[in-house]
């Protein structure tokens, strides 16, 4: 192992930006958390970091590591030399943040941005909150992953979309919470909870794992997203990109089992629209061979199959 | 070596030269990949949308298409193939109400789940089947000179639970191979990105943006062509770069090229034989310079 680490830490004033390195002895068994406590407390008090419980509870400490969040409290600073397999670290805020200074981040902005979603429990008529609610153990279960969310910022800072986005899009810790609500068994109107996803770009989700896969608390980040479409769908929300997109998928599999990438851009834009702005692609793709407007596929051997299990996943889904 | 294979619906069209490219490479290392009779498109990260449980339900029927072959393993040559067909997979295993039900509507059609066969991908059968070694004494034209960025793609790293073959905050299985094929793999910033394929017609604006950021920061470090496992990815960063061309002012152009295009030209396949020419942003002049080709 080795015996000095070296951590360079992205520093900020409020006004410069400047990366600052630090020969930090190494000791076995320590955590990230350790090592900027170390920093602070025996070379440099100016370093401003956020932290409080040490236990992967309050959230706060949370930064990014050579491009990747982790919660410091919970990441064992062995696992993150044996990951990189380098004693050079790179310490920065969250991205996808302001940042206050050195690795400390706003949250404010974000918590305004939670209240589109109607981050609170709007009452079914079953029950108040006078006289309290009564849920099923299988109800319990419902929401006992969401409301493992600690609000640390990982999955905000590895979210793909963010990183390109004007700042419309739900962070997924928002998604999370608004899930949490509308499955809640005492929730009366999920669809509350669940419209506001959906005005705020919901299909721009890009499918790249990072929330799921960063997520300290192992919340199932991408199923929820994609519950919430469905339910959006469900509430008659059909008629835009992404759910036609998606639609394009599920029947083009039920008529022939595969997909007609020929028909894909027209069935999610609409013939006009593809006309207008999906010209210059097509052509090009037709130029290479690589779309053939005049192949028509056949359905695949055991299309019936196929059909059988749409019509089954229909029946039991219902 | 046997797999059954499951080449996925862009091999079959916009990406035909990977099915061409896969085909060669295979047959050149000796391995046999027998195609499903009847797979279907594995969802493409979309149909779980509409309908989850029918999405688990299509590749729980691709996988037992496979189990009826006798092999051991399924071998896919795309990203978000593998990543679905994995994900169904380990629900199937892991949760036996939901394979009973699953199993009940491939039931149906005289078909059964088992669980018998892994779902793997050409990168990763490469290291952990063929091994590096054989693929090594196999190299007729090591890439000497050529700088690749090897693109990862996010379906072929996480989530880990689901595929786990390497660390996804640092893989090197890409730069494995390309060391074996004696090109120079080159570190580069967004080395790890998302392609934003999924999302391009709904998020078209921001997909280009990032389409755009995917070719600078190969470019910037030098490299001869972007490298990358998942036809989805080549397709983003190929086919849409004309059009992510048009938000930016500096010049993005950026070779892709497919893996097995890559192994390939180790393998001694000319260019054209693996089907490069049907790449957007053209690919040859920049290999035939580098490894001082003949044109054909």
């Amino acid at each position: 192992m080795y015996s000095t680490l070296y951590i360079k830490i992205r520093r900020f004033d409020g006004k410069k930006e400047w990366y600052q390195g630090y020969h930090l002895p190494y000791e076995k068994g320590r955590t990230v958390l350790w090592a900027l406590t170390t920093i602070r407390e025996q070379m440099d008090p100016t370093l401003v970091f956020t932290s409080a419980c040490r236990h992967a509870i309050c959230g706060s400490c949370a930064v990014t590591i050579n491009g990747n969040a982790f919660l410091a409290c919970k990441t064992s600073l062995d696992e993150v030399l044996e990951t990189f397999q380098t004693p050079h670290l790179t310490f920065e805020p969250l991205k996808n943040f302001e940042v206050i200074k050195d690795l400390a981040i706003e949250w404010e902005p974000k918590m305004e941005k939670m209240e589109k979603v109607k981050p609170w429990l709007l009452p079914a008529e079953d029950g108040s909150k006078e006289l309290g609610f009564k849920q099923s153990e299988e109800d319990y279960h419902q929401i006992a992953a969401p409301t493992d969310c600690i609000l640390c910022g990982v999955c905000t800072s590895e979210c793909n979309q963010l990183a390109v986005n004007d700042g419309t899009y739900l962070d997924p810790f928002i998604l999370n919470r608004a899930y949490r609500f509308a499955v809640d068994s005492r929730d009366g109107s999920p669809e509350q909870h669940i419209q506001p996803v959906f005005e705020n770009e919901l299909w721009k989700c890009l499918h790249c794992m990072q929330c799921v896969s960063k997520c300290p608390k192992g919340i199932p980040l991408t199923e929820q997203i994609a519950y919430l479409r469905q339910e959006s769908i469900r509430m008659g929300e059909v008629n835009n990109q992404g759910a036609r997109h998606a639609f394009a998928f599920h029947d083009d599999v039920r008529s022939k089992g595969r997909l007609n990438e020929m028909t894909l851009p027209i069935k999610t834009d609409g013939l006009v629209n593809t006309a207008m702005r999906k010209v210059p692609f097509a052509l090009r793709m037709i130029k290479k061979g690589k779309i053939n407007p005049f192949h028509m596929p056949k359905a695949v051997e055991g299309i019936k199959g196929v059909r059988e299990i749409y019509q089954y996943a229909k029946e039991v889904g219902e | 070596m046997r797999y059954a294979f499951f080449p996925g619906c862009t091999l079959e069209s916009a990406a035909e030269e990977l099915m061409i490219s896969t085909k060669k490479v295979a047959a050149a290392l000796g391995i046999e990949l027998i195609e499903l009779n009847g797979w279907t498109c594995c969802g493409a990260s979309h149909i779980q949308d509409v309908d989850d449980f029918l999405a688990t339900s299509i590749n729980a029927r691709n996988i037992s298409l496979a189990e009826e072959l006798k092999v051991d393993k399924l071998l896919t040559v795309c990203n978000t193939c593998t990543l679905m067909l994995r994900t169904a997979k380990l629900k199937m295993d892991k949760n036996e109400k939901l394979r009973t039900k699953v199993n009940e509507g491939l039931n149906r059609s005289g078909m059964e789940y088992k669980g018998s066969v892994e779902v793997t991908h050409l990168l990763w059968a490469l290291i952990q089947d063929y091994g590096l070694d054989n693929l090594k004494k196999l190299v007729k034209r090591p890439l000497t000179g050529l700088k690749v960025a090897n693109f990862y793609g996010c379906h072929i790293l996480m989530p880990p639970n689901v595929m786990g073959f390497e660390n996804h905050m640092n893989p090197q299985s890409m730069e494995m191979v390309a060391e074996v094929l004696g090109a120079e793999s080159v570190d580069f910033e967004q080395r790890l990105a998302c392609c934003g394929f999924h999302a391009v017609f709904p998020a078209e604006k921001e997909v280009m943006n990032l389409t755009g950021k995917n070719c600078l920061s190969p470019k910037a470090a030098g490299a001869d062509c972007l490298v990358t496992p998942c036809p989805l990815c080549q397709m983003q960063l190929d086919a849409y770069q004309p059009d992510a061309q048009k938000a930016f002012k500096e010049d993005i152009t950026m070779p892709v090229l497919h893996l097995p295009q890559l192994i390939g030209l180790a393998l001694g396949f000319s260019p054209e034989e693996l089907a490069i020419q049907r790449h957007v942003v053209d690919a040859i002049p920049a290999l035939k310079e580098t490894l001082q080709l003949q044109t054909v």
